[in-house]
């Protein structure tokens, strides 16, 4: 087997969350799908890793959803690719999203961060 | 979305993904790959475009029909790849179907569809019953018609009938028509109104009226030309010229009797009343709207109780006793009503419905082993199944696959099956006369089609549901992390496969015992003697029309002379005329008087089951053996003292313990009181009523001392003809024998006894004939089904066995292990039947002759041939087992 990824560095996304990524990751632009997960990876520094077989699931879930729209375009190296950009409601869903997650990891850190007051 | 959308977004999806494939290649190139190293890494890396594709076009949403359409077109692809396993499922569903949509519609046409009449339901047959003499459904007597119909609240209508046959047409090729008597409410009970012309008036069914016949539509169309002018002309009806006045519309009948022709039941009000003992009309009644048939029954009860009062009887007076008229009453003679539908169906109803319950257990059957094919498939497509489910396919979406695969089989099964039941039923029509009634519509309908249609969805869900036991989520995430290994949820998937085995193995053993008890009834009823010799024997029947064979004398000269032109044809022994032709007599129960007879309990009634009025040569003919006394002979004359021979039942009912010879009766009908016949023999007994019938008791009368004692001689007589030849090449001299006598004398039923007699038994044989080929059916289905779950196993265990092997294990280890593994599912199999045929077989109790639902020659036979079948079926699998090379096994992945 190639050997891909050191497991050690390996984390599977919580459900739910690709979503939540992929909205985010289009806040600064289109992006095609393979794009999308170069930059992924790029920005959890390689420890986040997204099939392709969730990913494309996910975009045109999304895109059906109409929190995304997608276009063919030509790439820099003039390719055409199919693109996508965040629509005015996936910016909406990328905040509720955001602060849904926001809540999640603030109450996690709580439980984390709590002083161990029952103990003795 | 539309189909167009769908196959551009498909197209769009795929260049989605080859852009994709294309920029990581591009990408792995810039770091040194070579071309080829860097499209076949970028795929690897992608993972299963296929299976990609598939998940991400799940995402555009339940696509409604099209979607449905998506997922039969795959299935249907995903079958043809797989040609042999396709084929053998279409195949065994297409029997399976087939035959229970042939069987269906059998049932369909004579139990389910309803009589053509309008409201049939309220049509009731009323019969009578005559407890202390045994019989259960007797025909009514005509004053009783009348006064029923008069008296009775519950009926709206009432009308009388009986069956008959008469000669129609020109005087030198006359035609023998059935026909019925019928009473003018007749037709208005039934309430179907002729095509063309009337109904009888009241009026002429009075004696003397003048004579009027309706015509079938089908006797209009085969010997009228269907000219409607024949409506007021007179045709030639036993030598009457008789005027028609109307035609029945096509299908009109009564009771299934195949009535062509309808003339006036004669009956005068008058003196109906004088001779009470002619019990011979068959009444159908309509229920007044509202009323139900056990509403009327106890409604009409008060009626039975007070009629003997009426007729100015004692109500508690036995029959010869001082206040007996013979009138219905609470005690001896009851009245019977019958939901028409049901009568007519009979014993049929369950006959049929036995094979309809036996040709579903055999779909069954094939659904397991169906069930456990798709298992076997579902297991070498494991590895995709998971991979599938990982990528986020849903157990839906994989469920809908499975699902989408099975009814494609099931319906290409049932449209294959459609052709099937359409030649089974030909066969089944080929094979003629079944001894089923209102057989003779049977087809393909709309209902048969939409039961065909629900089998095969049914039969598809059902065995389509056996793969999605893989799909329980617990043995996908076991088999994702143990990466497709041997584990908990494929032992699971084995036990099924086992139970599976098993239940098949237990059904066909339960049909296999209950084809085996009708078989054996079968035989049985082919082996009971019938009291004469009935091969090298043919007979015909001949009916003398009333009108030109008035004087009885002329009738018994008739058939004297006709004995003598049959003796002189060549090739043929002896002939014999008879009145009653065995074996499917029905009972005349006629009142007969016993010289010194006291009534006392246990000495039966005076009544005798059969009259036979016969030529004197009639028991050499038929080869009856004298149980004692003497035969007819030449001494017993028309003018010598009336002589009779009785059978050994009556001898042994009303002479027990002594000699019947010698002794003196008078039978009914007798105008001189003082005229007694005496017991000359007592014949052996033959079966009159049929094989299966009880022996009833019979008077043999000479046909010709019937005319000088009894005043009266029988029109319709048999013939029997003993001859080595065929009845195909005596046909022609018997045909030239009666045109010599009186060429307007149509000869009808030529065939040979054994003929006779295999028409009796055509029910029992055909049913026997169909469980037994459903049963092979069965037997052989649930052996490929062990050979197969038996041989998967072995293919499965080949690395085990190697080890085995290789560790000193013997081949005939081997083969016990693989064997034992077979017939102990077998075993448990046959107990599960057996035990499941000691629990059902009491519905077939009725259908059995001489054999009881528990035989033990049948248990243990089936037994034995259940475990010689699966035994074979297992060596195979096993001794391939022995064939198992350690090396190549081990060194397997």
């Amino acid at each position: 087997m190639a050997k891909r990824h050191a497991p050690l560095t390996r984390i599977e996304l919580l459900q739910g969350t690709l979503d939540l990524i992929i909205l985010q990751s289009l806040r600064w632009g289109p992006r095609h799908g393979y794009g999308l997960l170069q930059i992924i990876r790029t920005m959890s520094n390689g420890v986040l890793q997204v099939d392709t077989g969730s990913l494309y699931p996910a975009l045109h879930r999304l895109e059906r959803q109409e929190w995304i729209e997608a276009s063919w375009e030509q790439s820099e190296n003039n390719q055409r690719v199919r693109v996508y950009r965040l629509t005015a409601a996936g910016r909406k869903q990328l905040a509720v999203e955001r602060s849904k997650w926001e809540q999640f990891s603030t109450a996690i850190a709580g439980i984390f961060a709590a002083p161990p007051a029952e103990e003795v | 979305m539309s189909p167009e959308d769908r196959g551009a977004r498909d197209d769009d999806l795929d260049a989605e993904i080859q852009s994709h494939l294309d920029m990581a290649a591009k990408e792995r190139m810039a770091r040194g790959e070579s071309p080829e190293d860097a499209q076949a890494g970028a795929r690897k890396e992608f993972g299963n475009v296929g299976i990609v594709k598939e998940v991400t076009r799940d995402m555009w949403g339940s696509g409604g029909v099209e979607q449905i359409w998506r997922e039969l077109k795959y299935a249907t692809r995903s079958l043809l790849r797989s040609p042999g396993f396709a084929a053998v499922a279409v195949i065994t569903l297409a029997l399976g179907i087939g035959a229970n949509t042939a069987i269906f519609s059998v049932v369909n046409s004579v139990l389910l569809r309803p009589l053509a009449y309008p409201h049939p339901g309220e049509l009731v047959l009323i019969t009578s019953q005559f407890p202390t003499l045994g019989f259960d459904q007797f025909p009514v007597d005509a004053a009783e018609f009348l006064e029923f119909k008069e008296r009775n609240h519950s009926f709206s209508n009432v009308g009388a009938y009986y069956a008959s046959a008469v000669n129609v047409g020109a005087a030198t090729n006359p035609a023998r028509v059935p026909a019925a008597l019928a009473s003018a409410s007749l037709f208005q009970t039934l309430g179907v109104s002729p095509e063309a012309g009337r109904w009888f008036t009241d009026q002429e069914t009075l004696p003397n009226a003048p004579h009027v016949a309706l015509l079938s539509d089908e006797l209009w169309r085969s010997s009228f030309g269907g000219e409607s002018s024949i409506v007021g002309q007179k045709v030639d009806i036993d030598g009457v010229q008789t005027q028609v006045v109307g035609i029945m519309p096509p299908g009109f009948d009564v009771h299934d009797q195949g009535v062509r022709l309808w003339l006036p039941l004669t009956l005068d009000p008058d003196s109906v009343n004088s001779y009470r003992g002619g019990h011979y009309l068959n009444l159908v009644g309509r229920l007044k709207p509202g009323i139900s048939l056990a509403t009327a029954r106890v409604q009409l009860e008060p009626m039975l109780a007070q009629w003997t009062q009426i007729d100015g009887g004692t109500p508690n007076a036995a029959p010869g006793q001082k206040g007996f008229v013979h009138t219905p009453n609470v005690k001896t003679h009851r009245l019977r009503y019958d939901d028409l539908l049901t009568d007519i169906v009979g014993s049929a109803g369950r006959a049929l419905w036995v094979l309809q319950a036996a040709v579903f257990l055999v779909l069954l059957i094939a659904c397991a082993n169906l069930a456990n094919l798709l298992l076997m498939r579902a297991e070498t497509k494991h590895k995709e199944l998971v991979l599938r489910a990982a990528l986020g396919a849903g157990r839906g979406r994989l469920a809908r696959q499975f699902l989408a695969e099975s009814l494609v089989l099931s319906v290409a099964g049932a449209a294959l099956g459609l052709l099937v039941a359409r030649w089974g039923l030909h066969a089944l029509v080929l094979s003629g006369n079944a001894g089923i009634p209102r057989a003779t519509r049977v087809g393909l309908d709309g209902h048969v089609l939409v039961y065909t249609l629900a089998l095969a969805l049914g039969t598809g869900i059902l065995f389509g549901l056996a793969p999605m036991l893989r799909l329980n989520p617990r043995a996908m995430s076991l088999s994702l992390r143990e990466a497709g290994s041997r584990t908990t949820a494929h032992a699971s998937a084995a036990r099924v496969r086992r139970g599976l085995v098993v239940a098949e193995m237990a059904l066909a053993v339960t049909l296999l015992v209950g084809a085996g008890l009708l078989l054996r009834s079968f035989e049985k009823l082919t082996r009971v003697d019938s009291g004469f010799d009935r091969s090298q024997l043919v007979t015909f029947n001949i009916v003398l029309p009333a009108a030109t064979y008035a004087d009885s004398l002329r009738r018994v000269r008739f058939f004297e002379q006709l004995d003598e032109q049959l003796q002189q044809v060549p090739g043929v022994q002896s002939a014999a005329a008879m009145s009653g032709l065995p074996p499917r007599r029905q009972v005349d129960a006629n009142d007969t008087r016993f010289e010194g007879y006291v009534a006392k309990p246990g000495i039966p009634p005076q009544n005798v089951d059969y009259y036979n009025y016969v030529t004197p040569n009639y028991f050499s003919t038929m080869r009856i053996p004298m149980v004692e006394g003497r035969s007819f002979g030449p001494v017993d004359g028309a003018a010598s003292p009336p002589v009779v021979i009785v059978n050994q039942t009556l001898a042994r009912l009303f002479y027990p313990g002594q000699s019947a010879i010698g002794h003196r009766l008078q039978p009914s009908g007798i105008a001189d009181t003082a005229k007694w016949y005496t017991i000359i023999g007592v014949a052996k007994d033959v079966k009159q009523g049929g094989v299966d019938a009880k022996t009833g008791t019979e008077l043999y009368m000479l046909g010709n001392q019937s005319p000088t004692y009894l005043g009266y001689a029988p029109r319709n007589m048999n013939l029997v003809v003993r001859s080595t030849l065929a009845s195909d090449v005596l046909s022609p001299s018997i045909r030239r024998a009666v045109a010599s006598l009186d060429p307007a004398l149509p000869i009808v039923g030529l065939r040979s006894m054994d003929e006779v007699f295999e028409d009796s038994l055509a029910r029992p044989r055909f049913l026997a004939q169909l469980l037994i080929i459903f049963a092979a059916v069965a037997l052989a289905l649930a052996a490929v089904g062990t050979y197969g779950v038996l041989a998967y196993s072995v293919a499965e265990r080949r690395r085990e066995i190697g080890i085995r092997m290789a560790l000193g294990a013997s081949e005939g280890g081997v083969l016990t292990l693989v064997l034992r593994q077979g017939m102990v599912l077998a075993v448990i199999g046959l107990v599960v039947g057996l035990g499941g045929a000691l629990a059902v077989t009491r519905v077939v109790r009725s259908l059995l002759f001489g054999v009881e639902p528990t035989d033990p020659v049948t248990f243990a036979a089936v037994g034995l041939f259940m475990l010689g079948v699966a035994l074979v079926a297992c060596v195979v699998p096993a001794r391939r087992a022995t064939r198992v090379d350690p090396l190549v096994a081990l060194r397997m992945d």
